[in-house]
């Protein structure tokens, strides 16, 4: 039987007073100092650790191409798979989910691009622009070649449903740097497969949960959930809480002193500014003409003009699923559908990431790239492309890694990772380390043990760091 | 586990070994040592602060052993081996991890074993012994036996005669604390009524208990509450927190079992007052107790509704090997948390780091799960039962031949009248056999699981029923890889003596006799101080869940001792406990803040007063739908959205799903109903408010409430306030809250429409703290 809500014994003096066996009193101090500045309106039964060490990035906007897109169309040529169409050498006789045959080359041309002449396809003109600004992963790999395993191991660590999403961990380590908006948002214009599962805070406290946004209506007041009131107005509305303050205060009179009847009292005034602060946040007609134009129409470019304003405004994580379901998912007629999803994304990712280095923030937003797997260099269904979780592609930008450059090497046909490997536990590690956490010791206690993201596993990037 | 597993598979190689040359100790020392001291001893040292895969390579005998993923060498293949695989990074494993050696550094290493692992003569260095010293770990607090103590006397003042007061005031003395005056019989019964039903009472339930001036009137009080049938509704919902309720979990595909009877089989039991060892019995086991009625089979949903996790079966069985393990820990994890406290999951990969739990003690529990199938049941008589199958085969040929007619293009007159036979056939058997629409449990029944190849690339899943299986223990939790085979067993820890085989089908009745015998101290203290946390907000153990040495020690520990043993002497029962606990003077004190305690014991362990607790999600939102007067208090039954077509039942009736679960329950701290939840954590967010301020649950109840306060059109402002605060707080408002009342209804009432208005004010009254938290 689960303990009740307790208002006076979960305070944050008892909780500090529980991790004092591994703070020094030096710790302490700053430990109240921050978690006071950082979350004036919300309290956790657990307070978050103090960061490990100076933060190259103070917030991740993560474009997640939901299905999983091929390596080899974008940033890892692979010229075997030509010289080997239709033939399906030794190397390539990885299991993956179904039946394949043989290799199937990528249509599309690369060449080099930017001042580093890192090799970008023709899928991507506008982003091969910004290739400067890339840290290009050609190496990572996972362990299951399911759409659902996949997706639970890029957002929390395991093949399973029950750890906290990575935007926990952040939220969990960098507490909130705007109360009046939520720290940790997820946009989607549908449902990604496994929805809620993809950014439960699972046993950390749930103000660290992701809060889902469909962003297919653009009007804020759709998009957050009871964000307005349908019948008072906002002068009422003031009227009505200020009543509802005054007798809170009342109450709060004979029972003085208690920090979760304060703190309700707090956080019902961020709620109140919250309804303008957010709805402000989330209205993209405040955008001019030209930034409007710079990352052109549609759900995606959306999401992406929108990821940067909450970016702005201080949320930690931003997370943008491309699309309902798996849009990615081209177990047939691969080709035409990637030049497709391709052309929906060039400009916006691009415009995104000039927008983040007009405004000066690009070097303190790490921009994450990827699906939850890739797909295979041979084809299935004639013209399709199954599930690869032996190697794929994903790129960083921003936020403390290097632009410009390539990690990591896949096999001939891009099918399996073989050259400096990345585990989808060191990218955890990284972009951790890159918000100045150390992934060994950003921790929680639950069911006898210190739990984290990395699990046993992680390997900080150190080769990429800028 | 681990000494014995290196035995088991590390293959003696070095025990051959000759000493080595001068010349070749001199390699050793110049160049290998210090690449090994650099590059591994991080690891694989006996200095090492994290010693992985069991290898050390600081010592003669541990480089001559190998790890746990066998010897470093392979007499078969001088020129390979693991050492030399995994430092080219040929292998699956690739060390060091932080980078590959250089090709010199790789090279010295092949020189190395080419000439044999030579190593200098340290006939000292050894490998510090491994494993669980059992007989230590016994002497651990929560696994003590029980013991009756007696009561320190009892403060002076103290008109109670509760040992537990005698207990908590002997303690509070030595700090020089008391007791906080008694609450005042308005808080008490608000108190007692959330606490035991979930709701609040009435308003004239506190008038009618303010004026009872009999001594007896708070027993009666708790009498009452604990013979409502809402009672188990409420206790009920702090189960399922532990047991992991959900009614759906979209990952296992064509379920038609309904969990809800076994959500309702709890309501049931906490009602009836099952005697907890039995309550934990029928859940384990149900279906090894013939004397029980079928509807017992319900009980079994513990374990029945467990997640399951998607299963591919076109991948490979090693694949799949891994994500049954998963769901075995899962089911291990909340098992040994809900009724032993113990966090035993910890041991799949390699003996519990602190708690005395190895991994053979995982995996001799894991066998049970491994011989246990999810599974649905019928909650009738077998014949009855039987009746159904005949049935159901009857409706499969029916089915078949209406499928086959359905295709004839031109059908004959003959043909025609068999099919509207046939369908008529089966209209009759759905409708008239006995039980044939009756909703499913989740259950289980003996079978155990063997994930096979299915040809070379796929996999199928293989159930034998009725057929156990012990598993090995896999290293390192790699189902690949497996150490020794240990019989299906209880944990060595809390047997008396060597843990003995379970020999009845999976054990499971054997396992939850073994809690509730051998284990019964730990299981008593779990339980006992779980329904503690749930009346004080807190535990005398504050870590629920972990009862190990990694969780916290009791504030007091006699107290605890003393209340486990009385609870077992009374037969196990919970409405015993819950009488013990509420009729002591520490429950019914107030909840008011006094400086000097809490600068001496500002976290209030020593209960100088009643803590004040925010009510949950659940008690909080029937609490809102009773004031407006809609709160529909019928029993049992399918769940319903909550917030779809205005659901007006008790949240405990809201549908929960795992993959798509209620924003609003989780927006308020519901756990995760995929894993145990020992406690919920309270978060206070702004997004919480916004549901207040804004969400149409809160604007619906208002309006009802408003519509209840103005049904006489000529209530004054002074009575539709007073009317309020009697629906909602089931009190009179104080003068100050009267007028704040009506001069905002005043104003208000002026400039707008007068239902409208008063929702306003209804629903300030429904948001604010006062009915958020209980003194």
């Amino acid at each position: 039987m689960s303990q009740p809500n307790s208002s006076n014994i979960f305070s944050r003096r008892a909780a500090i007073g529980r991790l004092g066996g591994t703070l020094g009193a030096v710790g302490l101090g700053s430990l109240l100092a921050e978690t006071c500045a950082a979350a004036p309106a919300s309290t956790s039964p657990k307070v978050a650790p103090r960061l490990h060490f100076a933060p190259r990035a103070k917030r991740v906007i993560h474009l997640f191409m939901n299905g999983g897109p091929f390596q080899g169309d974008f940033f890892d040529p692979k010229p075997g798979l030509t010289k080997y169409a239709g033939q399906r050498p030794k190397e390539v006789d990885l299991r993956t989910e179904r039946a394949t045959a043989g290799l199937l080359p990528s249509p599309f041309k690369y060449s080099p691009r930017g001042q580093s002449g890192v090799p970008v396809s023709e899928l991507l003109p506008k982003l091969g622009e910004c290739v400067d600004d890339l840290c290009i992963l050609r190496s990572m790999h996972s362990d299951n070649p399911n759409h659902g395993p996949a997706l639970y191991m890029m957002n929390n660590g395991t093949i399973t449903p029950k750890r906290p999403c990575m935007g926990s961990w952040f939220l969990y380590g960098l507490g909130t740097e705007n109360a009046n908006l939520p720290g940790y948002v997820v946009l989607c214009p549908g449902r990604p497969v496994r929805f809620a599962e993809l950014w439960n805070s699972a046993f950390l406290p749930a103000e660290f949960q992701g809060t889902y946004i469909n962003h297919s209506n653009l009007d804020p007041q759709e998009m957050i959930p009871f964000l307005k009131n349908p019948s008072v107005p906002r002068g009422a509305q003031r009227k009505q809480l200020d009543l509802m303050q005054a007798l809170n205060r009342e109450h709060l009179r004979d029972r003085d002193t208690d920090d979760a009847l304060e703190s309700r009292i707090k956080s019902l005034e961020s709620a109140f500014r919250m309804q303008t602060e957010a709805a402000e946040a989330f209205e993209l007609k405040n955008e001019t003409a030209t930034t409007r134009a710079a990352y052109g129409t549609g759900h995606f470019a959306d999401a992406c003009l929108l990821a940067r304003r909450l970016a702005e405004r201080g949320v930690r994580f931003t997370q943008i699923y491309y699309g309902n379901g798996q849009p990615w998912d081209t177990h047939n007629k691969h080709h035409e559908q990637v030049r497709n999803l391709a052309k929906t994304i060039d400009q916006p990712i691009a415009a995104l990431l000039n927008d983040l280095k007009q405004r000066g923030m690009l070097d303190e937003t790490l921009v994450v790239w990827g699906g939850e797997f890739g797909r295979t260099p041979v084809s299935e269904n004639g013209d399709g492309r199954d599930h690869n979780h032996y190697g794929f592609t994903m790129f960083l930008a921003g936020g403390g890694v290097r632009g410009g450059m390539t990690y990591g090497e896949t096999d001939d046909f891009g099918f399996r990772a073989v050259q400096n490997k990345v585990h989808v536990h060191d990218l955890h590690a990284t972009l951790l380390h890159l918000l100045g956490f150390d992934h060994e010791k950003l921790t929680y206690r639950y069911s006898g043990r210190d739990f984290r993201l990395t699990d046993v596993h992680g390997r900080v990037l150190k080769e990429i760091l800028a | 586990m681990l000494a014995a597993t290196i035995s088991a598979c590390g293959v003696a190689y070095g025990d051959e070994i000759k000493p080595a040359a001068a010349a070749d100790v001199e390699f050793y020392e110049r160049k290998i040592r210090p690449l090994l001291a650099a590059k591994c001893y991080e690891c694989h040292a006996q200095s090492a602060k994290r010693r992985e895969a069991g290898l050390l390579l600081d010592t003669s005998a541990g480089i001559r052993r190998g790890g746990e993923n066998g010897p470093l060498v392979d007499p078969q293949k001088p020129a390979g081996g693991l050492l030399l695989d995994v430092v080219r990074y040929d292998a699956d494993i690739q060390m060091p991890p932080e980078g590959k050696l250089s090709a010199a550094e790789i090279a010295l290493l092949e020189e190395w074993v080419r000439r044999g692992l030579p190593l200098p003569a340290d006939g000292s260095s050894v490998i510090r012994k491994q494993g669980i010293d059992f007989a230590a770990g016994r002497k651990h607090w929560a696994f003590q036996p029980l013991k009756h103590c007696q009561p320190p006397p009892q403060s002076a003042g103290t008109e109670s005669d509760n040992p537990i007061d005698a207990f908590l005031g002997a303690k509070s003395a030595e700090h020089g604390l008391a007791m906080s005056a008694p609450a005042d019989r308005r808080t008490l019964i608000r108190r007692a009524a959330f606490d035991l039903l979930g709701l609040p009472p009435t308003a004239e339930e506190v008038e009618a208990f303010v004026a009872d001036s009999s001594p007896n009137a708070y027993v009666g009080l708790l009498e009452r509450l604990l013979g409502s049938p809402h009672y188990g509704e409420r206790w009920a919902r702090h189960w399922l927190d532990l047991a992991r309720y959900a009614d759906g979990n979209k990952t296992s595909l064509e379920v038609r079992a309904q969990a809800w009877l076994y959500r309702d089989w709890v309501v049931r039991a906490l009602n009836e007052d099952l005697p907890y060892d039995e309550f934990v019995r029928r859940q384990l086991a149900a279906d090894f107790l013939p004397e029980l009625p079928p509807s017992e089979l319900a009980a079994l949903g513990f374990l029945g509704v467990s997640p399951e996790y998607f299963k591919e079966l076109k991948l490979s069985p090693e694949m799949i090997r891994t994500i049954v393990a998963d769901e075995r820990e899962e089911r291990i994890d909340a098992l040994g948390r809900t009724f032993l406290g113990l966090s035993l999951a910890c041991a799949r990969c390699h003996d519990h780091k602190f708690d005395p739990i190895s991994a053979e003690d995982y995996y001799g529990l894991a066998g049970v799960l491994a011989s246990t199938r999810l599974t649905e049941r019928f909650v009738v008589p077998e014949p009855e039962v039987a009746v159904v199958r005949k049935a159901q085969s009857e409706l499969r040929k029916l089915s078949d031949e209406i499928a086959k007619l359905k295709k004839v293009k031109l059908p004959n007159p003959e043909e025609k009248d068999r099919l509207a036979e046939c369908e008529r056939r089966v209209r009759e058997l759905q409708e008239s056999t006995p039980h044939f629409q009756d909703a499913l449990a989740h259950g289980v029944d003996d079978a155990a699981l063997y994930v096979e190849a299915d040809g070379p690339a796929h996999t199928k899943l293989v159930y034998k029923p009725g057929e156990p299986q012990d598993l090995a223990v896999q290293i390192r939790g790699n189902p690949e890889k497996l150490g020794r085979t240990v019989p299906r067993r209880f944990l060595t820890v809390l047997s008396t003596g060597e843990p003995k085989p379970f020999t009845r089908g999976s054990g499971r009745l054997e396992l939850a006799d073994a809690i509730v015998g051998q284990a019964a101290p730990l299981a008593a203290r779990v339980i006992v101080n779980r329904v503690w946390a749930l009346h004080f907000g807190r535990g005398l153990v504050d870590t629920t869940s972990d009862f190990g040495t990694q969780g916290e020690r009791p504030t007091h520990s006699e107290l605890l001792d003393d209340l486990a043993a009385r609870f077992v002497a009374s037969g196990w029962s919970l409405k015993w406990l819950h009488r013990q606990i509420m009729t002591s003077a520490a429950y019914r004190q107030a909840s008011t803040y006094d400086k000097r305690a809490a600068a001496v014991d500002p976290d209030n362990r020593l209960l100088w007063r009643m803590n004040r607790r925010r009510l949950d999600v659940e008690a909080w939102r029937d609490a809102m739908l009773a004031a407006a007067g809609k709160l529909d208090l019928s029993l049992g039954g399918a769940p319903a959205e909550l917030y779809k077509n205005d659901n007006v039942r008790r949240t405990l009736y809201g549908r929960i799903d795992r993959s798509d679960p209620d924003d609003v329950l989780r927006l308020f701290d519901f756990p995760d109903p995929s894993a145990h939840a020992p406690s919920r954590a309270p978060t206070t967010s702004a997004l919480q408010q916004l549901f207040v301020m804004n969400g149409p649950f809160m604007l619906r109840r208002a309006d009802e409430l408003a519509n209840l306060l103005t049904a006489d059109d000529s209530a004054t402002p002074e009575t539709i306030v007073r009317q309020a605060y009697r629906r909602v707080f089931a009190r009179e408002p104080s003068a100050t809250e009267k007028r704040l009342g009506v001069e905002y209804l005043a104003a208000e009432l002026a400039s707008g429409k007068r239902q409208a208005a008063v929702a306003r004010y209804a629903q300030a009254l429904l948001g604010s703290n006062e009915l958020l938290f209980v003194d």
